[in-house]
């Protein structure tokens, strides 16, 4: 038994130092697109017409993104002769309401964070995501954030999945279950907007129709960062991207 | 004084008679009966015994003389005292109890009016029974009060169980009678007469042999009564079949007379002087508390539960009662004072307790219609008076302070201790053993009342029952609350109750343990050398004194001092634990008060992990509960599987998987059957002889005479 | 212990139709099917059961699962078997659409069980003789009996405000000793990073004798909200309803549409296609050896197990742009090409990947305690995997080795050179031997295919109109991931059925979690590894 032990300690540390200093390990992130001007009205017109959840808009010669809906089939970017640029960064949590102000939690949780996460229907990729932050190479506990298996001591809540109406009543149960103050990500884009699952009979078309959402983190499936830095924007550690400031500062 | 006491016994009798007549009138009327008069006998007991153990003089009364055999007569000292001073508490608290268990419960389908003729003379025997002054009153009251019992158990015969619980026990009464007969008869072989002080004067002259007999067929013919190991297996069955309104009455009058006749005959009557049979005793007691806590932990059933766990206190009450024996036959008179304290100290806190849970199950049984434990709970929301009396008896009984059962079990336990005074290795090693077994017991005693009192009162209803059926604990509060007072007052105030206890143990421990036990810390000061200097300065620091003033007698604190080699202080005062208990818990109120004045409680669900809501088939049942204990007891249990089946459909498709256990009771796997089936072959074998030929039947004629010429000529 | 898989039973489909049309040639015809697979219409749905039977135990097929299809005036019911070695049979029963109920085949073939049980909570059809129908995907807490959603005449886009939940619900529960009480775990435990799944172990305390999943709480409708649905939108469900496995299950669609359009996918797409599957094995079977790993917390190992994951993440992600595999696959071939350069890059990270992993598993070998509570925890005897018919690494732990890319080859595994690890064990310690075997000959697979890249086209012409159907299938990281399609007018999906592999291991879950103790829960699930979200689609 010891010799694990001894394997452990040989392994090193392996985390991350972010939110320290950057993260620019290759493969942390698959990047996001951005919205893109392309030369003529026709390229951007073709470009939004690939994608295949209406997540382009065309604007004359502008090819604008609307990251909750792309659920990153790439087709913007590998599929035609046209293509919008790509990003690879991962900050990209942005809060949920255009118009409502993005209030975190109060200082007190800034390092003492305790998550629930309820799979809604998720695929299982943004689930996986999520419980990656557990592993060493992200660490998330370094930051006082854990996972607590009671939403009884959870501060935030993190949504996968787009509520599937089977998943709806344990979610509402467990978010009434948390204490206040209480935050709610979603994580994904169908958790976002249902994403390729839509709105039926059987998905609520994301958590925003049946919970006051605060955050989102976009992405299919958003990385352990992306998700790791919408948790630090819960804490008010970070700052959230505002709305249309991706597309506006991608202009080129 | 003992003209006041005669006085008073003559009024019970009369009233007792009185009863007995007017009860037989119509059912409304009789329950009155039984609640007025029942509750002015009780009273009359207790005047009567308080008066015995005030005044301090016995009474006796003489009744008229047979030929031949003596006269009948009573006598009442400070040991029948206390026990008719418990047997008043608990039917005081009974006669209240059982009217309304008849008129409310059962709507008039039992006639309350012979229930009331059995109960007012089964009291009047009782009484005679302790007050007996002579073996004759004794042991014909003790044969009157056993089919008494035997008519009370088969009152309600719904099942033919009950009346087999009734045979069975009325056989084991039988059997132990006639081993008490034949103690009694063996001391009195060499006294001059049949009156008690005549034997007690006679026993000094009996051989060592005769001793141990004595000690042999008085102990197991009594245990039958006190329910000890291996003469036990009647008592569950028959506590169980027994009405409810009578239940209580078992556990907390006649397991006591069974005490009673332990301690009179083998305690002060022939009391012998080997270490043996104290040893015997406290190996015995200890088995049989171990026993009783492991059975009733895993029952299931309120009525048997209460009953497996009435065993496990008299193993107790006996194990401190040997400890007593061995203590007195070694010389070591004060801790064999204390023992006897502990042990008759238990004995009340036992039947107090135990009546007032038999009374809250008869009551539960009779709202919810079942006692199975597995179909109860959720009791709390519906009966909430009387969740708060049974937490009193099961914290008493687990013994938790402030509560009396803390104080005897502490009492017992620290006894057991001062076996390092003893010279002989091999009986530290028992003491040692036994206390360890005493320490499991009440381990698991604690273990036992808490699934009771969670399976039944905590979480969600189970059974088929609703709250609509169940009848409000208005009724029965007052009997229950007498005993729940008596359980807190004797759980506070041991300090002034082992005085009185004292006066009973004197006589037969030849000193008094007041001085040891109870040290007069109020009256005590560094003048008048009551006490030694240092101890008492130290002891006055920590406040020993503190109410001096206010309350009368010696003192709050219980005292188990070593000796001049050991010189270990075992103190306690359950008393002033009391004040400081209630003076931290009122503080940390307020700090927690004051701490949190900010914060907004909201009150949700129960975390269920989401599902819609938590269902009864979700929730623990006693089995589950008390199932590791049987997983660990195994070896003791030995169950048999004896039925596995796993239903599928088309092979693949489970439908129903059904395990049922079936567990012999270890006296009955180890005692009774073995037993019974050596009668059986016996009984066998005789049958063998009666073919019905008549040559042989000649020749067995022919074969006997020659065997009895042949054994007149030897002789 | 690595053997060959199943050995081909030497016949062919057609001699198998012919045995078939001999025995049975009153109650069915023969023909020619969807995809050229070989179709038997049942004429009588009476002889059903008998002749799903006959296939089953007698010519010895696999069972693939039951497609129901409503039609406009008449019911349609596949029922799939795999001769191994040969190639598919579909029984066809077809009957009118007043009518409800059918014969009930799962006393006869037990992995049947919950197809049907699907098929009565989805269309409303009545399975004669099943044991217990309803309350399965739609709970009765949310949902009336009698929805059907999967009928044709259901929008699942409209709003359905109108509920009758059974308030009055109650589990059924199996086991009746006296005392026995069911703890209720789910479907948020685990700081919900367990699925959603809602468990009932029935106990008496101490030891669990039976344990009930109730799944379907990520029941998301991905075949009624296919219909409809364009090829290439279609393609977006396939790969998201279950990630673990995405690129499993887009391959096993766009196979299907690639047959019912009859189109040959280049070479080199082919081969792509195998490297892609098995980057994708290799990194669902590291996280389900973490998984084992945590379950009997070995933290170390945990942690190592994890590190090995997280880095084939990342060299997914670097190797195609997605750590998920998302986006890749095309009917036709692929969206994208790989240079060697990134290929190469690629092996060398997947090479990695095994030699720690090696590593791991020398380590994790000679860890008593970690053996302790593997071995004879969860066992599925060799006979009850063949009688529940388990599929992937479950199966091939109770000897069933079983591997489509072995017995009914796709893409191009028949060109490359690689072995269907099996052990008969059956326990929890043979499940984790063969997920670390099968990441072995993952990795040599990804050598062989990166090694056999030619030049070439990616992807065949576009694919605009496709009509007919076609069965695709899949050896995913679970086991036999079986699509079926069929388009109706304008080239669009009419029916979408999807048979993933774990919904068929669920059902084979409860033969593993009768009477063991309450600790060994977590290890037993997580030996099996599940999805839930696979399964419930």
């Amino acid at each position: 038994m010891a010799f694990w032990f001894w394997h452990g300690l040989r392994n090193g540390v392996q985390s991350t130092r972010y939110p320290h200093t950057s993260e620019s390990a290759a493969g942390v992130s698959p990047g996001h697109p951005l919205s893109t001007r392309f030369p003529s009205a026709t390229d951007a017109a073709r470009v939004a017409a690939a994608c295949p959840v209406e997540a382009i808009t065309a604007v004359d010669d502008l090819a604008q993104i609307e990251h909750k809906r792309c659920v990153y089939c790439q087709r913007c970017h590998f599929g035609g002769t046209e293509r919008v640029h790509w990003d690879s960064s991962f900050e990209w949590t942005r809060p949920h309401s255009i118009r409502a102000r993005y209030d975190p939690l109060p200082r007190d949780f800034s390092a003492s964070l305790h998550i629930i996460v309820v799979d809604a229907g998720d695929c299982g990729a943004c689930l996986n995501e999520v419980k990656q932050l557990n592993n060493p190479l992200y660490n998330m506990h370094r930051l006082g954030f854990f996972f607590t298996p009671t939403p009884r001591s959870a501060d935030v809540l993190i949504v996968v999945g787009p509520v599937s109406e089977n998943m709806r009543g344990p979610l509402l149960k467990t978010y009434e279950a948390m204490p206040n103050p209480k935050r709610v990500i979603a994580v994904g884009a169908c958790a976002i907007t249902g994403g390729v699952f839509e709105r039926t009979f059987m998905s609520a078309g994301g958590v925003g129709s049946v919970l006051p959402v605060d955050l989102d983190v976009p992405g299919d499936p958003p990385p352990p960062l992306a998700i790791l830095h919408g948790l630090l924007v819960v804490t008010g550690r970070k700052q959230p991207v505002p709305h249309g400031m991706l597309a506006a500062g991608a202009l080129k | 004084m003992t003209a006041a006491i005669g006085d008073t016994l003559l009024s019970f009798f009369v009233l007792c008679g009185l009863g007995l007549l007017l009860s037989q009138a119509g059912k409304r009327r009789a329950a009155v009966i039984i609640a007025c008069l029942g509750t002015l006998c009780s009273m009359l007991l207790i005047a009567a015994a308080a008066l015995r153990l005030i005044g301090g003089q016995d009474f006796d009364a003489s009744l008229w003389t047979l030929n031949g055999w003596g006269a009948l007569s009573l006598h009442l000292d400070a040991l029948s005292a206390v026990f008719l001073f418990t047997a008043g508490l608990v039917y005081l608290s009974c006669s209240l109890f059982a009217p309304d268990y008849f008129l409310n419960y059962f709507q008039g389908r039992y006639p309350a009016g012979r229930f009331g003729a059995l109960h007012f003379a089964l009291m009047g025997l009782v009484v005679l029974v302790l007050i007996a002054g002579d073996v004759l009153t004794f042991l014909l009251c003790w044969e009157c009060m056993t089919l008494l019992i035997y008519l009370l158990v088969n009152y309600e015969q719904h099942q033919q169980t009950d009346s087999n619980a009734g045979y069975i026990m009325l056989a084991m009464s039988e059997a132990g009678f006639l081993a008490v007969v034949i103690a009694f008869l063996i001391v009195a072989s060499h006294a001059d007469g049949f009156s008690f002080s005549a034997l007690r004067a006679a026993s000094v002259s009996l051989s060592n042999s005769g001793s141990g007999g004595v000690f042999v067929l008085g102990f197991l013919g009594f245990g039958v009564k006190a329910g000890l190991v291996p003469v036990n297996f009647w008592l569950p069955r028959c506590y169980t079949a027994s009405p409810s309104a009578f239940a209580p009455v078992l556990a907390g009058v006649t397991l006591n007379l069974g005490l009673y006749g332990i301690v009179r005959l083998n305690g002060d009557l022939a009391p012998g002087h080997s270490l043996g049979a104290g040893l015997a005793a406290l190996i015995v007691g200890s088995v049989t508390a171990l026993v009783g806590i492991l059975y009733a932990t895993t029952e299931n059933d309120l009525k048997t539960m209460l009953a497996h766990s009435s065993i496990e206190n008299a193993g107790i009450i006996v194990a401190g009662f040997g400890a007593f024996l061995v203590f007195r036959n070694s010389g070591d008179a004060v801790p064999a004072a204390i023992a006897l304290t502990a042990a008759l100290y238990h004995m009340v806190n036992h039947a107090v307790y135990k009546a007032l849970l038999y009374e809250g199950a008869g009551h539960i049984e009779a709202s919810t219609g079942t006692r199975d434990m597995d179909r109860l709970g959720g009791l709390i929301r519906v009966l909430p008076a009387l969740s708060v009396l049974f937490l009193v008896g099961c914290l008493a009984i687990s013994a938790v302070p402030p509560f009396n059962g803390f104080v005897s079990e502490w009492m017992t336990l620290q006894t057991f201790l001062r076996s390092a005074l003893l010279p002989s290795a091999v009986v530290k090693v028992v003491f040692a053993l036994c206390g360890a077994i005493l320490a499991l017991t009440a381990a698991l005693a604690v273990t036992c009342f808490v699934k009771t009192y969670a399976m039944t009162f905590l979480g969600i209803r189970r059974g088929a029952w609703t709250p609509n059926t169940i009848l409000p604990a208005r009724k029965p509060r007052f009997s229950l609350t007498i005993l729940a007072v008596s359980c807190f007052l004797l759980g506070i105030l041991p300090t002034h109750v082992i005085p009185v206890l004292d006066r009973a143990v004197q006589p037969l421990a030849g000193t008094s343990a007041t001085a040891a036990l109870v040290p007069p810390f109020f009256t005590a000061t560094s003048e008048n050398q009551q006490l030694p200097t240092g101890f008492l300065q130290d002891f006055h620091n920590l406040g020993a004194q503190t109410g001096a003033g206010l309350i009368p007698g010696r003192g709050l604190v219980i005292l188990l001092r070593g000796s001049e080699q050991n010189p270990v202080v075992f103190a306690m005062s359950p008393s002033y634990s009391l004040i400081a208990l209630a003076a931290l818990l009122l503080l940390a109120w307020f700090i927690v008060g004051h701490l949190t004045r900010q914060r907004v409680t909201s009150r949700r669900e129960v975390w269920a992990g989401g599902i819609p809501r938590l269902l009864p088939e979700m929730s623990y049942t006693a089995t589950g509960f008390s199932n590791p204990v049987r997983v660990v007891f195994q070896a003791i249990f030995r169950p048999n599987i004896v039925e596995d089946t796993r239903e599928t459909v088309s092979v693949h498709f489970r439908t129903a998987i059904l395990r049922r256990r079936d567990e012999t009771h270890l006296v009955d796997r180890l005692f009774l059957h073995p037993v019974g089936d050596a009668i059986s072959w016996v009984a066998r074998s005789l049958a063998a002889m009666h073919h019905g030929r008549l040559n042989a039947y000649v020749s067995y004629f022919v074969g006997f005479l020659v065997l009895i010429l042949f054994l007149y000529r030897l002789t | 212990m690595i053997t060959t898989p199943i050995s081909p039973t030497g016949r062919t489909v057609s001699s198998l139709g012919a045995d078939v049309a001999t025995r049975f040639g009153s109650v069915i015809t023969l023909s020619e099917g969807p995809g050229e697979d070989t179709l038997v219409v049942v004429k009588r749905a009476s002889a059903l059961p008998t002749l799903c039977k006959y296939l089953f135990w007698e010519a010895g097929c696999s069972f693939g699962g039951i497609v129901a299809e409503e039609q406009k005036d008449q019911w349609n019911l596949l029922y799939l078997f795999l001769l191994p070695g040969a190639g598919w049979i579909h029984l066809r029963l077809a009957f009118p659409v007043e009518t409800r109920t059918l014969p009930s085949i799962s006393a006869e073939v037990h992995a049947a069980d919950w197809y049907e049980r699907e098929a009565e909570d989805l269309f409303g059809l009545r399975f004669e003789g099943h044991p217990r129908l309803g309350d399965f995907i739609l709970h009765d807490q949310v949902w009336q009996e009698d929805l059907a959603p999967m009928r044709l005449a259901f929008d699942p886009r409209q709003p359905r405000l109108e509920r009758r939940p059974n308030q009055e619900w109650r589990p059924t529960l199996v086991v009746k000793d006296p005392g026995a009480f069911a703890m209720p775990v789910g479907p948020i435990y685990d700081g919900g990073l367990g699925e959603s799944i809602h468990f009932l172990l029935e106990t008496v305390g101490e030891d669990v004798i039976r344990a009930v999943p109730r799944l379907f709480y990520n029941y998301r409708a991905v075949e009624k909200l296919a219909e409809g649905k364009t090829v290439s939108s279609g393609i977006l469900l396939a790969e998201r309803f279950a990630a673990k496995s995405a690129f499993a299950h887009s391959l096993a669609y766009c196979q299907a549409v690639e047959r019912a359009a009859r189109i040959n996918v280049p070479a080199r797409a082919t081969r792509l296609r195998v490297i892609l599957c098995e980057l994708e094995r290799l990194r669902h079977h590291a996280g389900a050896i973490e998984g084992i790993c945590q379950s009997t917390a070995l933290s170390v190992s945990e942690a190592q197990a994890a590190i090995i994951e997280e880095e084939l993440l990342r060299a997914s992600c670097v190797f195609t742009g997605h750590r998920y595999l998302f986006g890749l696959n095309t009917p036709g071939g692929l969206r994208r090409d790989f240079d060697a350069e990134s290929c190469s890059a690629c092996l060398a990270a997947v090479n990695r990947a095994v030699e720690q992993l090696c590593r791991l598993e020398d380590r994790l070998r000679y860890t008593s305690s970690f053996l302790d509570r593997l071995e004879d925890v969860g066992v599925i005897t060799p006979e009850a995997a063949l009688d529940l018919d388990l599929v992937g690494p479950i199966g091939r732990a109770s000897g069933l080795a079983k591997d489509l890319r072995a017995i009914c080859p796709y893409a191009s595994y028949q060109r490359f050179r690689f072995e269907v690890p099996c052990e008969m064990e059956g326990d929890g310690y043979a499940r984790l031997r063969i997920l670390f075997a099968e990441t072995k000959q993952s990795a040599s697979l990804i050598r062989q295919a990166i090694e056999s890249l030619r030049p070439g086209e990616i992807c065949a012409e576009a694919i605009d109109s496709v009509t007919g159907s076609a069965l695709g299938w899949v050896e995913a990281p679970l086991g036999t991931a079986l699509h079926y399609v069929k388009f109706g007018e304008g080239g669009r999906i009419d029916r979408y059925r999807i048979l993933p592999p774990s919904f068929r291991n669920w059902l084979g879950l409860h033969v593993a979690v009768e009477d063991f103790a309450f600790q060994d829960f977590p290890i037993i699930l997580a030996t099996f590894g599940l999805s839930a979200t696979e399964c419930d689609r």
